[in-house]
Order: structure tokens, then sequence, then C-alpha cells
């Protein structure tokens, strides 16, 4: 079945509510109506045409001139593709039907704006993932950032103008690189389209540039370290269904990149292409949760979060590069089914703790943990969406983040058992990286919702708060279902990502699924079964209700009230321990690794750089004034002087005028 | 297939049928050490049918995750026990019996339990909440190192498979093994929430800080689920390091003598496990990461020696 036009029909539908939300400024309220529909519309749109593809494991192509003699359009709408397609438009539909009522808070503040960006952002990431031409891409690439640099500006503050800079900044940088990795392949190749450059056989020490120059390039937009100082100022800045879709998906550009240049273009050749992104991904992964661990900006924080799980995704692909360079056919396809699998779960679940803090900042309108507390009674199923979103993040059986991770590790393991001295040193490193990570990450969830959903309210805001309208729950409850059902019905998926994974490293099928078991490989080394978790959890759950029930009606009824024990003093509010106690010891015991983020992270000196090209380019302004511009200026003045004289105002001269004028044409016709 | 669903079923029953007796040997033990006379074995059996008779209280800021907690953390344990080799070299039930599941598992309890903590309201129990994660951050890399280096050994993350390689000495590197075993009990020590990571005695202080606002039958299924914790991390550390005597084939009589065998290991550990939580002073929480590091390093170690095939 050709599912293309569907993904014409998206892109045109979210193109369309742009426009519409543009042009209904003035009637907000409708404008929002339609920003919202058209994109819960176009994101339908995005999942029908990706469904189809994703489960006949069909590439579909198109191809036309376009109007560039340079660049051919072409459209390649392969399986990878076709995973970017869909995750963007489950976030997009959940983002949209949630911005109904979430956008009305910016009314008379920009929500015109907001529509048409947001939708604009969409349809560029859209139509990004499906072309295969270089020129295209590029374009699409640059359209994406610059909407999205429009979203973080939206709020307009002081904090959100700095952080929108840094963020058009980095942003840029990476596409230059990007831009000049595109260039060397356009060079060998002759051609535009990347369908030319999956030709070509580059020499090792180009192919190594290429990569490089594609990996940090990419690497700034997936807010990869060291490359991360805009991600957790921009994303907290953007409005939170932004903020989702740019944390759960935007991020995720730059993963596709990483895999469309480093696998599917190159090939992942070489050995130290795969450690090099495990490296990097690893200590993403511990940096990203530790720095999270110690913010309490609940946005900032979730924005720290996305560096630690691109770290996650870049563990998982750079196991299956590893994979690809030395023929292991089972861990490429490993690999990179974690990694993939990863990119899909996270893109869920921090969309869904993006639009839950959304929720909070709609009542409270604070970021700060400090003042929410209690709201777990106040917002229940704001609350109860969070608190799954939390637990899946934290990797916790039998959700779809802990599948994800399991893979990792699965791939990992595999990675460990054989190969060359380094390989398999850099397996067990990363694995223990990947337990400290996933320990901190549950530190921090509890830390999250411990301090903002549960306890007594922290601020007067708290105590008032009330559940946020429908679409917005319904919005988050999507997502929540969706954690739950990519975690329970994880043998079903797994098959369709292990299948994608294998068209990339062009592998055979690897076996990864049966009935409800998951598998690396084969069943005999080790399996999974989340329902089966789920099932010895639920019948623990079951004998513990039993067990609580003997005696039952020998004891009085449950009391509830009353102040928490406080060793014999009356209990305070202020004794209640804070977001930042709370990650006290974790910040002392790894306080070498915090003085790096102050020393290591890139962006103070980039924008010290910056701030001299400013100093600079303020001082010669008034130099190219002086020297260039004001003598050009003051010598028009001086002809404009000259010529005026001719003007007397009498007939009489200008007659005279016309007289010499004829006198020297009919001369000049005569000679 | 059906006799092993039976047998896991069974052996989780039968681990938490006798959590409280091996708890309350543990207090006899501590008792004899200080030179008092201490209550007797089955002291915990009658704490918990006590309790269970009394009045549950909660306090007016605690939600529903304070409601919960108990029975998520008692559950998790009991899904724990299912899959662990026990009387078996095999995990009964092979599809949960990966280390990761397992060691996932637990976290999952670390979670609600520590939540629970901030969920009252209680200063206390933050704080315990707070350490209780912290020392999840410094032990777990321990026990997934040492789980790791024994896995690449035997070729397998399933903690049965891992145990039938050790069981039918197939060592590649048998100092690889003894270290990553060491570590690993360096690691379930501390999980067991022993000193001088935990003095359960002064709950509001340290690991148990949690427990501090819980009271009648909550407080019952609590102490049950924790002795049972303890049982179930022992009970790990044996079914896979320590996994000579279990029956490898299912006749009455290797299962028998299995039972035997695990029970007397199990006496063993905790023996064992007292008698060092007795010797050892308290030290300052802060100080923990300097003790931890001899876990993870005596984990490396055994890492270096797989590597290098010693």
């Amino acid at each position: 079945m050709n599912t293309l036009p569907l993904v014409l029909v998206s892109v045109l539908l979210y193109v369309a509510g742009a426009f519409a939300s543009l042009l209904l400024a003035s009637n907000e309220r409708l404008g929002i109506r339609c920003a919202g529909l058209a994109g819960s519309a176009a994101a339908l749109a995005g999942l029908a045409a990706s469904a189809p593809a994703l489960l006949s494991g069909q590439t579909l192509d198109f191809a036309s001139s376009g109007p560039f003699p340079f660049a051919r359009f072409v459209v390649h709408f392969d399986l990878l593709a076709a995973l970017m397609v869909f995750v963007i438009s489950l976030l997009a539909l959940a983002a949209s039907v949630y911005s109904l009522s979430y956008v009305r808070e910016y009314e008379g503040r920009g929500a015109w704006a907001m529509g048409f960006f947001m939708n604009l952002f969409i349809a560029s990431m859209l139509a990004l993932v499906v072309v295969d031409n270089a020129f295209y891409f590029l374009i699409f690439f640059e359209m994406m950032s610059l909407a999205s640099y429009f979203l973080v500006i939206s709020e307009q503050s002081n904090e959100a103008v700095k952080a929108g800079f840094l963020y058009f900044l980095i942003a840029h940088a990476g596409s230059v690189l990007i831009m000049l990795a595109f260039f060397l392949l356009y060079q060998h190749s002759g051609s535009l389209d990347f369908a030319s450059f999956r030709h070509l056989h580059l020499s090792t020490p180009l192919a190594s540039a290429v990569f490089l120059l594609a990996f940090f390039g990419f690497g700034a937009k997936a807010g990869m370290v060291p490359l991360h100082g805009w991600l957790p100022r921009a994303h907290p800045a953007a409005p939170s269904h932004a903020s989702a879709m740019m944390s759960g998906v935007m991020v995720k550009i730059g993963i596709f990149g990483i895999i469309r240049v480093g696998v599917d273009i190159l090939g992942a050749t070489t050995t130290w292409w795969g450690l090099l992104v495990l490296a990097i991904g690893g200590i993403s992964a511990v940096l990203g949760v530790l720095y999270a661990l110690a913010e309490h900006d609940i946005k900032r924080l979730l924005a720290y979060h996305s560096v630690e799980n691109i770290g996650i995704i870049l563990m998982g692909v750079g196991a299956g590069m590893v994979g690809m360079a030395t023929h292991q056919p089972l861990l490429a396809v490993l690999g990179l089914l974690a990694g993939l699998y990863h990119l899909l779960n996270h893109a869920v679940f921090k969309g869904l703790l993006f639009l839950g803090a959304g929720s909070v900042v709609f009542r409270l309108h604070t970021k700060d943990m400090e003042k929410m507390g209690g709201l777990g009674r106040r917002m229940p199923l704001t609350a109860l969406t969070f608190l799954i979103g939390a637990m899946a993040i934290s990797a916790l059986p039998p959700l779809n983040g802990f599948v994800s991770e399991w893979f990792t590790y699965q791939s990992l393991f595999t990675m460990s058992l054989q190969g060359s001295f380094l390989i398999r040193l850099a397996g067990p490193i990363v694995v223990v990286m990947l337990a400290i990570t996933g320990a901190l990450a549950v530190m921090c969830f509890v830390k999250v919702y411990g301090v903002s959903f549960s306890g007594a309210p922290r601020s007067p805001h708290a105590a008032e708060a009330r559940e946020v309208p429908a679409p917005m729950i319904a919005g988050m409850a999507l997502l929540a279902l969706a954690c739950i059902a990519l975690g329970l019905g994880a043998a079903l998926v797994a098959p369709v990502i292990a299948h994608i994974a294998s068209q990339l490293a062009a592998t055979g099928a690897i076996d990864v699924a049966s009935q409800t078991l998951v598998y690396p490989g084969s069943a005999t080394r080790t399996a999974l079964s989340t329902p089966l978790v789920a099932i010895l959890l639920a019948g623990g759950l079951l004998v513990t209700v039993v067990l609580g029930g003997l005696y039952r009606e020998q004891r009085q009824k449950r009391r509830h009230g009353g102040d928490a024990w406080a060793c014999g003093y009356a209990h305070d509010p202020r004794m209640v321990v804070s977001a930042g106690n709370f990650a006290k010891p974790l910040r002392e015991m790894f306080a070498p690794l915090y003085r790096l983020r102050q020393q290591a992270d890139p962006s103070p000196a980039m924008r010290h750089s910056l701030s001299w090209l400013t100093g600079a380019a303020s001082w010669m302004e008034p130099r190219f004034d002086d020297n260039i511009v004001a003598p050009m200026l003051r010598g028009i003045h001086w002809l404009g002087r000259q010529v005026q004289r001719l003007q007397h105002g009498d007939f009489r001269i200008y007659c005279l005028y016309i007289v010499a004028a004829l006198v020297i044409l009919i001369v000049l016709t005569a000679a | 297939m059906q006799t092993m669903i039976f047998l896991a079923i069974l052996q989780a029953l039968v681990l938490l049928a006798v959590a409280p007796l091996f708890s309350g040997l543990s207090r006899v033990l501590r008792a004899k050490m200080h030179s008092r006379r201490g209550p007797g074995v089955l002291q915990d059996y009658r704490d918990l049918v006590k309790l269970l008779k009394r009045q549950d209280v909660a306090t007016a800021d605690s939600g529903p995750i304070f409601r919960v907690m108990p029975y998520v953390l008692f559950g998790s344990m009991l899904a724990i026990a299912t899959v662990l080799p026990l009387v078996t070299t095999r995990s009964p039930l092979g599809a949960a019996g990966d280390l990761i599941t397992v060691v996932y598992l637990f976290a999952l309890s670390r979670f609600f339990f520590s939540l629970s903590g901030l969920d009252t309201g209680s200063t206390f129990g933050a704080i315990g909440a707070s350490r209780e994660l912290t020392l999840g951050v410094l032990v777990e890399p321990i026990m997934m190192l040492a789980l790791f280096v024994a896995a690449l050994i035997e070729g397998t993350t399933n903690l049965g498979g891992i145990g039938l390689g050790i069981a039918t000495g197939h060592y590649v590197s048998p100092t690889a093994i003894a270290l990553a075993g060491a570590a690993f009990g360096f690691a379930a020590f501390i999980e067991m929430g022993k000193m001088p990571f935990d003095l359960a005695e002064a709950e509001q202080e340290l690991q148990e800080g949690p427990l501090t606002e819980y009271s009648g039958s909550a407080l019952a299924l609590l102490k049950w689920g924790l002795a049972l914790k303890k049982l179930v991390v022992a009970q790990m550390f044996l079914g896979v390091f320590i996994p000579f005597g279990q029956a490898s084939e299912m006749t009455a009589a290797a299962l028998a003598f299995a039972a035997a065998v695990a029970a007397v290991k199990l006496l063993v550990v905790f023996l064992l496990s007292a008698l060092v939580e007795n010797s050892v002073a308290r030290g300052r929480f802060m100080l923990t990461p300097k003790v931890t590091w001899i876990g993870f390093g005596v984990a490396s170690l055994a890492f270096v020696f797989y590597l290098t095939g010693l």
C-alpha cells in the first residue's frame, strides 16, 4: 500500500493549521482551536501513513526533479523514516490535543504565533525525516531550528531570549558541521542525493572525517555531552507542549541524523566510530542524570534527563555500530534495536512528563518544585499519569523504559562477549555507567514526584490547585497508555523495530521475540516476558492484600489525620525536606563531577567568544561608518549641491538647456 | 512447565512463611552477642500478629503512595522470590529470571519505598528516603558489575543460567568468579540493611526511615516485606554464586535434599552476616562511599581477572 500521499496530507495539514493560526491572530480562541485540531488531524494522518509501512516492512520512494536544477526532490520512506514519522505523529497528537486547553494560557501573549510556529515546527520535522536529498534535508533542518527558536523565545523574558540565543548559536554551529559533511560527500558523488552517497566507497580517513563532522553536528542537535549546554536552558523556556515536542522528538532528529549518516550512508565501517558513540553516550547518560538531580526547576530537570536518555540511546546505537564494523549481525541488530526502541520510548515518556510539568505550571505558574507539594491529591489524574511517566523513565519493570534498557544491556553484553580487548573492556564499563544512571534516575524521579506531588503544599498556589481541563488530561493519558502498551506489548513491538535495525545494518532477520517473550537472538541465552513480570507483581499484590486482610475485624478503622512525627516536637512545614536537601548527599559524594560542569561546559566560552565578536563588531561598525559610509554621503551631498546650481527656477534658462541639448544631439547624430 | 510454575509459587510462599523466622534469628543472635537474653526466635511472628490487629494511622498530608507502598514492596519481593533459583539450579520462571530484570525489580521496590517517605510529609521519612536511594546508587553498580562478570563467564545473563554454569564447574576464570562472588556478597550485605549501613533498631535515622509513619497492619506488612527482602537478597547471592546442592533434575529426593541444603546455606549466611554486623562500628553516613568503593574495587578486580583470563 502506498501511504506516501498520507505523509503529504499530514504535512499540508500542519501547514494549514499554522497559517490558520496566523490568520486568526485577532480571534485567538478560534486560532488555538484550528491549530490544535489541524495538528491532531495531521498527526492521525501521519500515524496512518507510518503504521502500515512499519508493519509491512515496505520501503516507498518518490522522486521529482523539483524547481532547482542542482537538487532533485527525492522522498525515501524507509523503515527508519517510518519510525520517525510514527514517533513525531504520536507525540504531535498528544501535544496538539493538549494544546487545545494549554495554549489558552497564552491568549493575548502571542498564542497565534505559538500555533503557527508549533505546526510549522512539526511539519518541517516530518518533511526532514522523509527527504533523501542533502539540500532539502538542510532546508527543513533549518526550518525546524528556526521554528523551535521562536518557540523558545515565545515567553519574551530576558532569560528566554538569552536561552534562545544560545540555542540559535549552537544549532547553527551544528548545521555548519552537517553542511561540511554533506559537502565532502557531494564532492565525491557529484550529486546531493543520499542515494548517491550510499554508493560511495570513501577512503577510511575521509569517511571518518565525514562521520565526525556529522556526529558532532547532529550531536549538537541531540544535546549530547559536551554540546548539551543549550538544552537545559532552551527546553524549559518553551511552552510545555513545545518542550514535549523538542525534548521528545527534536533531539531525536539528531539521533536520526547520526544513524542516517553513520549507519545508513557510511555503513559504520570503522570500529572506533561505534566506540566513540558509546563513550559519549555513557558520559552523557551519567552526567545528564547527575546534573538533573541538582535541579529544582522541574522543566530544567526534565531537560537534563533528555541529555541522559540521549546518552542511553547512543549506547545502543554505538553497540550496533561496533557490531556492524566487526561483522556481528546479532550485535548490530540488537544495538540498533535497543537504541531505536529507547528512542521511541523516550519520546513517549519524556513527552508525557513535559506535558505533566506543563499541567502543573498551568495551575501554579511556577516551575520551582519548592513551591509545589501535595499536588497528588489536588490533581489526581495529572499525578497518576506523571507517576507512570516517572516509573517508565526510571526503567521500572514492566513499563516501556525497562524493556529498551534491557535490550541495551543485552546488546552491551553481546558486545562484551567477544572481539578485541578494547571492545571487551568497553562493554562492562558502559554497563556500569548504565547501572549508575538507572539508580540515579530512580532517585531523581522519587525527588520530582515526592517534592511536587506528595506531602504538604509548599505554597498557597499549590494548596489551591485544581485538576487541569479534559483535553490536557487526554493528551497525557494517551502517552501514559502508550508507556504501558510499549512495555507490556514488547513482544509485538520488538520484532518491528528489529526489522528496521536489520534493514539499516543490512543483515538477515534476527529473531527477537515469540509469544510474550523477547530475547537477544535466541531464548536459550536469556529472555524477558513483561506480561509475566506484570502477572507476578499482580500476584504478589494479591497475596499482600489477602495477608493485610488478616484480623481485619479485630482492628479499628484506619485513621487519616494529624501531623507527621517530629521527635516529640511540634511538626512545622519548614522541617520538611526540600528538593535541594534531598539530593545533597549525592551532590557531596559526586562533587568533582559537578565542578566539571562549570569547567567543561563550552557554552560560557562560546558566549565569551561571542561577546568578543559582538564587541569587535561594535568597534568595527563606527569605523565602517566613518571611513566608508560617511565620505560617500558627503560626496553625494556635494554632488547634490552642484546639481542644484543648474536649477535657478528661471524658465528662460531651462529653455536654454533644451536648446543646448538639441544642438548637442544634432551635432552627435550628424557626426 | 507446570511443575515449575507450581515450584515457583511454592518457594515464594515458603520464603514468605519463614522470613520472620530468619529475622527473629537475627535478633536472637544480636542479643547473644550483646550478652542480652533477648526475645525468642518466634518473636517476629508474635509482633506481626499483634500489629495486624492494630489500627492504621496516616498523617494528614499522606496520599495514595503511602497507602500502596507496603503492597508494592511486598508484591515485588514475592515476584523476585518466585524467579530465584532456590532448590533448583535453574530459575523456576526463566522468563523473569534475568539478572537485569531482578535488579530492576529491586529498584521498583526502592522507588516506592523511598517515595512513601516523602509522601507523609515527615522529615525523618524524607531523609531516610534520600539515604536509601543514595545507598542504592552506591550499591547497584557493584551488584550489576559483579553479576555481569559472572554472566560474561557463563555466557548468559539469566540468574539460573549463571548458577548452573558455576554449579557444573564451568569456570573460565575461577579467581574472577570468586572475586565477583565476594563483591556481590558485599553488595547483598548492604542490601540486607545491615550495620554499618543501617541500624534497624533506630529506625528513623537511616535506611528504614520511611517506616517512621507506618503503624498497624501496614507496618506489619512492611516489616514482613523487609524480612522477606533480606531472605531474597541472601538467596540471590546463594543461588547464583554458591549454587551447590541445588537440584538439577526434578526428582523428589533431589528436591528434598536441595531444600535442606538451601535452609542450611541461608542459616550460615544469616549467622555470618550477624557476626559481621555486630562486630563493626557504625560510621557516618557521608563516609559510606569510602566503604562501598571497596566493593566496587573488588568487582572491578573480578572484571580485570576475567579480561586477562586468569
